[in-house]
């Protein structure tokens, strides 16, 4: 079959602004394909370019509609392919303000179909309720309409010659969510009916995925991952979509909103090498230098050096027993789990399912028995050789009591600054400023008497601060938190999370949080672990582990978490 | 959980020192012995060495206030400057012990896994060698001088330190801020720098006062038994001479001649011990190692 549309390597420049930088896509007849991007990332460019209102030399490259490129037939060509064959609805696309609503929809009805006067101006009546607006509105001129009105009669427009590609470019801006929602809809079950193909332009990820089969998704001109809709916008793989589905506000996520680090490229001056690298957690030297290749990456198309996001930590069939007072404990029963760049997961248990011991054996405090621990490629394990002991570092582990791992013996100074003292490069000045920032990041007094203080004249609340700032210190690429609020109060309990947070957003931290408090854990993960007796009972997305729990352990956890009863009791 | 609630403040007021009587007279006998022997060219009235300090066998009196011994030396001068080499050498023994020992017990606790297994084998057989035939075998091998008895010492010494010290790092190495220290990529020796030695402080101090003790009474021994070197000025060296002398218990002799110097053996070993013993319950693994 060949496709209805084919896009191949297209690049548009205004000027010194690059625009597009050779995108290729394809659609099939009947198909919905989404294109998500941030504004700038080159959407409307693209939108344009379907519509032949970009062309050569501005653009190179080929788009083949039925295999004729529309960027070299002629203007006659293109003039009958608009609307009847290509039908794309500008977000900027602008109405005659003399002219009724209903006159201009049915223009193109009666010049180009060759309707009547009569039956176009029926024809559109009937369009506009294809596209759920008020027929009655159709009398009135654009300036009457609101701008949620303008886009329908906009659709309307499009849909007027039974294209079989219909391009809409943010169709839903301007319109309450529950319109728009409704809107799209609709249109999506008109394209299925009269079987046109739908290419959707949209700065909303989620949203469109929901419509779309297939997602594209754009960032400074180029494609950074593409696929089937559910998996791009449920599972990401490109640091770029992954950080976009965290910035997203959704129902279907408990955990806090999370910004992309930097700005948008300047299209003036687009990175060299991969464009999203500036502000990529992962991103190495070969990010800067060499342009990756969009290429096949766990079920989708990918273009990163790495493939997508990088795994930072994956545990395999861990086992661990004790034996105690001559009969053997199985603490942990094959327990595997995988932390990607940047990924918080959540292990919740009761007390002695083997949280703990699995923190000791992730962080390489304790050998398993059999298994493995990979860390950024290289075995964490327990060993006194110094390649181990360098792989430790990148792997914290916060302990449950501060008063046990922090030293009663050294000052907070020592305390914090113990990690540049065994690595040994930096001087008495450099660790000083660092020190400063480090202690103020976790909320902590940066200077005078406190630097000297004591464990024992700190409250629980700053030992735990103190123990997260020098876990920090050692540059870990992933924490591991064993309880590492239990002595806040909630509003320190808060700001420790936030400081976590932010250090994801800068360094694409990842996370390992250990607790047996829900409540806690799903505000700050992706994904809960839950562990009972040695073994994971249940693991999935931390929204559905929260609200609808599978194994009784979760339900147990989940009835015990605070819940603040309001509106329903005081109603009744 | 329970660590959080349970009140820190209790173990620092267990920390404070319980200033027993015993370590007042242990202290000072050790103070009393230590400035006897720094003071000695001038508190001691003749050479030691110096034959001529008065007449062969004089009784105590007013110039010689222990006497003089069959060869004339001056038995009060000698024993002044005996202390130095009593001193000197359990001072030498106890730093090698409390290095070799304490290093090897901290290492081997601290990497465990197979140095650990041939380190306390090694203890185990240097423990079950008889102790006092093995030193004068060894003495009367390597040859009298001051650094036998030193090495001596030291061979012998360790294993009980190494012991002791290891079986409280494998306390100690389970604890947070060692285990933390490990996680920032500290090598064994940065650990036992950082935070072995001065969590394991009390018990090496113990361990280098009650070694003390004993070097002061093997060398004494082997100086009475002739295993010494015979130039060298010892407590020892005066009962050695003393008991070779063969009418000594003719007549009251001994008491100025033998009693003196046995009681100031017995004196400076006691102190160390009492010291030692003293200390010994603020490093107690219950009550210390635990903080």
């Amino acid at each position: 079959m060949t496709s209805l549309l084919d896009v191949q390597d297209l690049r548009v420049s205004y000027g010194d602004v690059a625009a597009l930088r050779g995108v290729s896509l394809s659609l099939g007849r009947g198909e919905c394909l989404a294109v998500a991007g941030e504004s700038g990332s080159g959407k409307s460019t693209l939108a344009m370019s379907l519509a032949g209102l970009v062309r050569p030399p501005q653009a190179s490259g080929r788009i083949l509609l039925h295999g004729e490129d529309i960027l070299r037939v002629t203007s006659e060509r293109l003039q009958a392919l608009r609307w009847s064959t290509v039908a794309v609805a500008l977000q900027s696309a602008a109405f005659n303000p003399v002219a009724t609503v209903g006159a201009q929809i049915a223009e193109p009805l009666r010049v180009r179909a060759g309707l009547s006067g009569r039956q176009a101006k029926k024809r559109a009546g009937e369009l506009a309720v294809d596209v759920l607006l008020e027929p009655a509105l159709l009398d009135r001129h654009p300036h009457q309409l609101s701008g949620g009105e303008r886009r329908r009669a906009l659709l309307a427009m499009a849909l007027s010659l039974e294209p079989e590609l219909v391009v809409l470019d943010e169709p839903t801006a301007g319109l309450d969510p529950a319109t728009g929602r409704a809107l799209m809809d609709h249109v999506r079950q008109l394209a299925q009916e009269r079987g046109f193909a739908l290419l959707l332009m949209s700065h909303d990820l989620v949203d469109v995925a929901r419509l779309a089969e297939r997602i594209l998704l754009l960032y400074a001109g180029e494609i950074m991952e593409a696929g089937a809709a559910d998996l791009v916008a449920g599972e990401p793989a490109h640091p770029y979509t992954w950080a976009l589905v965290n910035a997203q506000p959704v129902m279907s996520s408990t955990k806090d909103l999370r910004p992309i680090r930097g700005l948008p490229p300047d299209p003036r001056a687009v990175p060299s090498g991969c464009p999203y690298h500036p502000r990529c957690t992962q991103a190495e030297d070969i990010c800067r230098d060499q342009r990756p290749r969009l290429l096949q990456s766990r079920n989708r198309q990918v273009l990163c050096h790495f493939g997508g996001l990088k795994t930072l930590l994956s545990a395999s069939d861990v086992e661990k027993s004790f034996s105690r007072r001559g009969h053997r404990v199985r603490a942990l029963r094959g327990v595997s789990l995988v932390v990607r760049e940047g990924e918080s997961v959540g292990i919740i248990g009761p007390s002695g399912s083997g949280k703990s011991t699995l923190a000791r054996i992730l962080t390489g405090h304790l050998a398993p028995d059999t298994g493995e621990v990979v860390l950024e490629g290289s075995t964490v394990s327990a060993s006194w050789r110094r390649q181990p002991r360098m792989t430790r570092r990148r792997i914290q582990l916060i302990m449950q009591d501060p008063w046990d791992a922090l030293s009663p013996r050294l000052g907070v100074a020592d305390l914090v600054s113990e990690p540049w003292v065994i690595e040994g490069n930096s001087s008495d000045d450099e660790r000083r400023t660092q020190l400063a920032e480090l202690l103020q990041s976790v909320g902590l007094p940066s200077e005078g008497g406190f630097l000297q203080a004591r464990t024992d004249q700190l409250s629980g609340g700053q030992l735990q601060r103190v123990a997260l700032a020098r876990a920090l210190a050692a540059d870990p690429k992933l924490l591991v938190a064993d309880e590492p609020t239990s002595m806040l109060d909630a509003s320190e309990q808060a700001r420790m999370l936030v400081v976590l947070r932010d250090r994801q957003v800068e360094m694409g931290l990842g996370l390992v949080l250990i607790s047996h408090d829900i409540a806690v854990v799903r505000k700050v993960t992706d994904r809960i672990i839950v562990l009972e007796a040695g073994l994971v009972v249940e693991e999935g997305p931390a929204n559905l582990v929260s609200t609808s729990p599978r194994s009784p352990t979760a339900q147990r956890l989940v009835a015990e978490a605070p819940t603040l009863s309001t509106g329903l009791v005081a109603s009744s | 959980m329970d660590l959080a609630t349970q009140p820190r403040v209790l173990m620092a007021a267990e920390r404070q020192s319980r200033a027993s009587p015993m370590l007042i007279g242990g202290g000072l006998i050790i103070v009393v012995l230590v400035t006897v022997a720094v003071l000695a060219p001038w508190l001691a009235p003749y050479d030691p060495r110096d034959p001529l300090s008065g007449a062969p066998l004089e009784r105590p009196s007013a110039a010689h206030l222990l006497g003089t011994n069959d060869s004339g030396q001056d038995i009060a001068s000698q024993l002044i400057w005996g202390s130095r080499t009593s001193l000197l050498i359990a001072v030498e023994a106890a730093t090698a012990v409390v290095i070799v020992g304490g290093l090897i017990g901290m290492v081997t606790g601290l990497v465990g896994g197979w140095v650990d297994s041939v380190m306390m084998r090694l203890v185990d057989v240097v423990l079950a060698l008889p102790g006092l035939p093995t030193i004068l075998l060894l003495a009367a091998l390597l040859g009298p001088g001051q650094h036998t008895v030193v090495a001596v010492l030291g061979l012998f010494g360790w294993p009980m330190l190494a012991r002791i010290v290891r079986s409280q790092t494998l306390t100690l190495r389970q604890r947070g801020f060692v285990v933390s220290a490990r996680g920032f990529g500290g090598a064994p020796l940065y650990l036992v720098r950082r935070h072995l030695v001065p969590a394991l402080g009390p018990a090496l101090v113990t361990g280098f006062v009650s070694v003390a003790g004993v070097a002061i009474l093997v060398e004494a021994g082997l100086a009475f038994l002739g295993l010494a070197d015979p130039t060298v000025v010892s407590w020892g060296a005066v009962l050695n001479r003393a008991l070779s002398y063969p009418g000594l218990y003719y007549s009251q002799l001994w008491t100025w001649w033998v009693l003196p110097a046995g009681l100031a053996i017995t004196f400076a070993v006691m102190g160390f011990t009492f010291v030692g013993v003293s200390l010994e319950p603020s490093f107690n693994p219950r009550a210390e190692a635990s903080r």
